[in-house]
């Protein structure tokens, strides 16, 4: 059985700034609402497809130097971007495609720290329209 | 207006930047990931070269 391994190479990017350094996790969610479409006549349901509800979860170190995470994420909070997570770096194509989330949107900033530890910060972008690009 | 990227993150550091749909570029200023570039309007002044009238022939 094919597998996708990921090691060290995803490229993930957030309103065009690659901070794939800074990145430890990648959970993309691509959703459509379900909605109800049986009717008389028919002996099982049967459903279609409404409106797209995607996200996309990124776990990133707390690195507040310059261009990096914080100055990255710090004026996006409650407004829309782009994020893009790809399997690698090389181009896009069909086995590496640039799951691509236009206008998607960041409600909150959680900056986790504690004694000892690396800092983290995850953010979860919502909505948006989902492309896959393979080209 | 146009913008010059400032940062390795986003590309190569003096090309100028061409922001994509949704992109949020009040947020990459911000985070000084890209500068303005002012684009002068005006044209340039000619040079103000001084005209000499050729001497009369003796």
């Amino acid at each position: 059985m094919a597998t996708s391994t990921y090691l060290s190479s995803p490229v993930v990017t957030v309103n065009a700034v690659d901070l794939s350094d800074q990145c430890t996790g990648a959970t993309v969610n691509i959703n459509y609402d379900q909605l109800e479409a049986t009717s008389f006549g028919d002996s099982s349901r049967k459903y279609v497809s409404g409106l797209g509800s995607h996200s996309v979860t990124l776990d990133f170190y707390a690195s507040f130097a310059a261009t990096e995470t914080w100055a990255t994420l710090k004026s996006l909070v409650g407004t829309s971007t782009n994020v893009i997570v790809k399997p690698t770096t090389g181009a896009d194509s069909a086995t590496n495609p640039g799951l691509t989330f236009t206008g998607t949107f960041l409600a909150a900033l959680p900056v986790v720290t504690s004694l000892g530890a690396l800092g983290t910060i995850s953010v979860t972008f919502n909505g948006g329209v989902y492309t896959s690009d393979e080209s | 207006m146009s913008f010059v990227i400032a940062s390795e993150k986003i590309g190569k550091i003096g090309e100028l930047y061409e922001p994509k749909a949704g992109i949020n570029v009040g947020a990459l200023l911000a985070g000084g990931f890209i500068v303005e570039q002012e684009v002068s309007t005006t044209e340039e002044e000619k040079s103000a070269k001084p005209k000499y009238k050729k001497a009369p022939k003796e």
